[in-house]
């Protein structure tokens, strides 16, 4: 992209940020005035930065999107189909804008022993001193544009404390709708698992209309020593919108998290994801779907850095690509100096179904110790004929038996995720999807 | 600089300065007017003139890779002489002259005795009849029509081959250094098997008639044509020492319709002291078109020395069935860098290839695995596997890899797969309970980690291979 278009776009990108008001913390202002200042600096990535190689972004320079207006016609029927049954804890935000009236009270929260609410209430200024080390601390936006961006516009957005000990079953649901064509907003959560909690988050995006749009989320997590998280992330942006993702977390001792995100929506994806074990024997577990077709590109490039002795993460990230879809993975595991006795295994396989689909796909491992034991593997292939044809003995049709195997490629991942509701959902989503082609 | 030689440099060209140069090193640096210079002195035609002029207006406008996993100080290559004529070596009257230091070594790696004395330098007729050897050698190969001689003899000879093949595989713009190469090369090997000719020997740059120092700007040239096969060897296992620090050559290989060409290398070369000083720069664009169908490209290389490695060894699979191989061992030890692995382009259909790498890093060095496996749209039923395995000994050093994998084709089968390992304490117990101390056994286990890779090496070099990795692991693993 050239340097003409890309100071003035930036412009438009920072539009309506000075409208918003101002936060009675004064390290929140500030916060957000630095990353305006770095936002400022920064270039849009292009196919020549390796990072972005291979998801070329131009359209999105192309549009001009303004920031969301309030919208008041919503009702509560509109929203309530995309609930999920076992949550008991709700935020819904629309366009970006935190909509009280379809997330549940803040009381229900606190029955629970959670702390869940929105980041620009006042209930924020009372955990002043809980978020202040975390927020923004994690998903450094040095050089990231999209998360200086996000930070930027910082105003609304989830907050989830899981205050000590405390240990919650039921997922915490956290709904970003687009409503609006041509808008584009920065959806934010910072979850801070305290020493010994439990607690499970499921991130979903989903659209009432068809337009282009631009999502830009940025979510930390945090996970104090022995905690457990549960991260549940759902992308079902419109086919013409743009969703830029990214997430940070940071595991201290003997913490556990497990991640599945599935990307289906959206005409270009991309989704960062970093986890740092940044003490010793924490554990991760990383999973990933795309399901693709059509034009969509869907972009993955998740790193584990296993910054401590006796760490363990495992990740299994799958594409199905149809049409003339693209996937791309990034899949880093860096093991630093003197984190002895990590063991990580990540594995990338992708399905190609059409002729025209096209899959980029790079594991990659950067070792400084010697004590360890690291694996990754990758496979792009087709279905298995010999599968098929064990199938259509026993009387499936060609048809049948490719949606059979299809499906259950895709469902390894979908099987992981914890909220059974959810999972049928998406089970059937994935099964309809691959009926389709 | 003499002042003869500034005037002659600055001298347009057409006015032949040709003739009149007493000196035999150019002056540093590097303009047009050098390399006119190269191409005068060396009596070549205008299109290879034209040829490096090409490369140089390229280069001028490229930039240093800055990808690779290397750091090392900035080149300045105008501070490099880039043209000087071969100077004999000084010749020893026997191997008691030779540095004791180095018969060591070859004791070590068990260098055939009379491969010795021509490595140490010692003139090799008193010591036995290489000569009669080479021309043995050179004889049997002219029989079968196959030419083997140095770039510049082949440039003289037979121009039409040279003219029609150079610079096809690596264009002159292809990279930063290959366009170096391009503009300033002077000498390397060229080799032509003709139509249905199988190569009755491996060919060796040691058997090279008139071999002289290659200099740093190596260029070698294989071409295969239909139906003909060849295994090249590279290098050697004897430590090479070397003026030059930095080393950028170019290797073309070119296989036609069931062709079939294995090219072997072994390098050896002097890798700085155990504290990072010192050490060649080993920049290397190495290509293979298999253009023909049925044609196969196989690469092996057993890299050891060096300061930096920088080097791909790629295969282009063009013809359809073609097969592309890469067999890998890369050691490095005290700071040693290498950023070495393999591209395999497959465009035609039914095109396979096999990567094997294995890196093993030692002391404080760094090791990366860089591969490339891409599937064009055209290349229905393509196949590769790829596995690259790395060993760390010791917790200074580092192993990284960076597989790039890009698919467009839905019926390209593509799998890779990476580990990294340590020597495990129970496999060392496991040889000391049987009596294998503990410097036995980790060449053992290092022997078997690399064993897929040094099965594809000729026997000679099979052996002294793993000799080699002995020596440069010596003293490295507790």
């Amino acid at each position: 992209m050239s340097m003409v278009t890309s100071s003035s776009y930036l412009e438009s990108l920072l539009q309506g940020q000075p409208q918003l008001p101002p936060s009675p913390l004064a390290w929140f202002n500030q916060l957000r005035a630095s990353a305006v200042d770095r936002a400022g600096t920064l270039k849009l990535p292009t196919t020549r930065d390796e990072d972005w190689r291979f998801t070329d972004i131009s359209p999105l320079a192309k549009l001009s999107f303004q920031p969301a207006r309030a919208v008041s016609t919503l009702q509560a029927a509109d929203v309530e189909g995309f609930y999920l049954d076992e949550a008991a804890i709700r935020l819904v935000f629309v366009d970006g804008a935190y909509m009280p009236q379809f997330s549940t009270q803040p009381d229900k929260a606190r029955d629970l022993g959670l702390t869940v609410t929105d980041l620009s209430s006042t209930a924020v200024s009372s955990h002043g001193t809980v978020i202040e080390p975390h927020l923004g601390r994690h998903a450094g936006f040095q050089d990231n544009l999209f998360a200086a961006l996000n930070t930027a516009f910082l105003h609304d957005g989830a907050l989830v404390v899981a205050p000590r000990n405390a240990a919650v079953d039921a997922p915490v649901h956290v709904l970003f709708i687009a409503t609006q064509p041509e808008v584009a907003s920065h959806p934010r959560c910072l979850l801070i698992a305290e020493s010994g909690s439990a607690v499970t988050i499921v991130e979903d995006y989903v659209t009432l209309q068809e337009g282009a749009y631009v999502t830009n989320a940025v979510t930390e997590i945090v996970l104090e020593g022995n905690a457990q998280v549960n991260h549940v992330r759902i992308q079902r942006d419109s086919p013409q919108a743009f969703h830029i993702g990214h997430c940070a977390v940071s595991l201290a001792h003997a913490s556990r998290y497990r991640s599945v995100s599935v990307a289906l929506g959206a005409r270009i994806s991309r989704y960062d994801l970093n986890a740092r074990l940044a003490a010793e024997g924490a554990e991760c577990a990383i999973d990933g779907l795309a399901l693709i077709s059509g034009r969509q590109l869907a972009d993955t490039h998740t790193c584990i850095d296993h910054a401590q002795p006796n760490g363990i993460s495992r990740q299994l990230h799958k594409c199905i690509v149809d049409g003339a879809a693209h996937a791309v993975f990034n899949g880093k595991i860096m093991v630093r100096s003197g984190a002895q006795c990590t063991d990580s295994t990540q594995s990338s396989r992708n399905l190609l179904l059409s002729a025209k689909a096209r899959v980029d796909t790079k594991p990659q491992l950067e070792i400084f110790a010697d004590d360890v034991k690291c694996a990754h593997g990758a496979t792009v292939g087709q279905l298995d004929i010999e599968e098929l044809f064990y199938l259509k003995s026993r009387g499936l049709s060609e048809i049948a038996a490719r949606n059979l195997l299809t499906y259950a490629f895709g469902a390894e991942i979908i099987d992981r995720i914890p909220v059974a509701s959810l999972k049928q959902r998406l089970e059937r989503t994935v099964f309809e999807q691959t009926k389709r082609s | 600089m003499s002042a003869v030689l500034q005037n002659l440099v600055n001298q347009p060209y057409k006015h032949g300065f040709v003739t009149e140069i007493e000196s035999d090193i150019a002056p540093k640096g590097l303009n047009e007017d050098i390399i006119r210079l190269i191409s005068t002195k060396k009596n070549e035609p205008a299109w290879l003139l034209d040829f490096r002029l090409k490369a140089y207006e390229q280069w001028l406008k490229m930039e240093e890779p800055k990808w690779p996993n290397v750091k090392y100080p900035k080149i300045d290559f105008q501070a490099i002489s880039y043209y000087s004529a071969p100077k004999p070596k000084k010749k020893l009257n026997s191997m008691d002259e030779v540095d004791p230091e180095l018969l060591r070594t070859f004791e070590k790696l068990g260098v055939p005795m009379h491969e010795r004395a021509a490595l140490a330098g010692v003139a090799v007729d008193v010591i036995f009849d290489s000569v009669s050897v080479a021309t043995t050698y050179k004889q049997k190969l002219a029989e079968v029509g196959i030419i083997f001689c140095s770039i510049s003899e082949a440039v003289q000879m037979y121009p039409e081959l040279v003219k029609q093949y150079l610079g096809t595989v690596v264009p002159v713009g292809d990279n930063y250094y290959a366009a170096l190469n391009s503009a300033v090369f002077t000498d390397g090997t060229f080799c032509f098997i003709p139509k249905g000719v199988k190569c009755p020997m491996d060919l060796s740059t040691y058997f090279r008639i008139n071999t002289e120092e290659s200099g740093q700007f190596e260029r070698t040239l294989i071409i295969g044509e239909e139906g003909s096969s060849v295994s090249y060897l590279e290098g050697c296992t004897a430590p090479k020492f070397d003026t030059n620090q930095l080393h950028a050559a170019v290797v073309e290989l070119v296989a036609l319709d069931n062709a079939d060409i294995k090219y072997s290398t072994v390098q050896n070369w002097y890798a700085g002291d155990e504290n990072g000083l010192g050490g060649i720069y080993n920049f290397v664009t190495k290509r293979g078109l298999a253009k023909g169908v049925n044609s196969r490209i196989s690469w092996t290389q057993v890299e050891t020395g060096s300061a930096i490695t920088w080097k791909y060894p790629s295969c282009i699979l063009q013809g359809e069935n073609s097969v592309g191989e890469f067999y890998s061992v890369a050691v490095t030890n005290h700071y040693q860098q290498a950023d070495t692995g393999t591209k395999m382009i497959h465009i035609g259909k039914n095109t396979r290839s096999t990567i094997v790498s294995k890196g093993i890093s030692a002391g404080h060095s760094n090791n990366s695995y860089r591969g490339l496996v891409r599937i064009a749209p055209t290349a229905a039923g393509a196949r590769n596997y790829s596995q690259c395995d790395s060993m760390l000994i010791g917790d200074k050093c580092g192993a990284h890899t960076f597989p790039y994998i890009q698919v467009r084709n839905q019926q390209a089968k593509v799998e890779h797969e990476a580990s990294t390992s340590k020597i495990g304490e129970d496999q060392l117990f496991y040889f000391a309970q049987r009596g294998i101390g503990n410097e036995e056994a980790v060449s053992m286990i290092i022997n078997g980690f690399c064993k897929d890779v040094f099965q594809q090496l000729p026997m000679e070099f099979a052996v002294e291979a793993t000799k080699l990795l002995e020596f440069k692991l010596e003293g490295s693993v507790g």
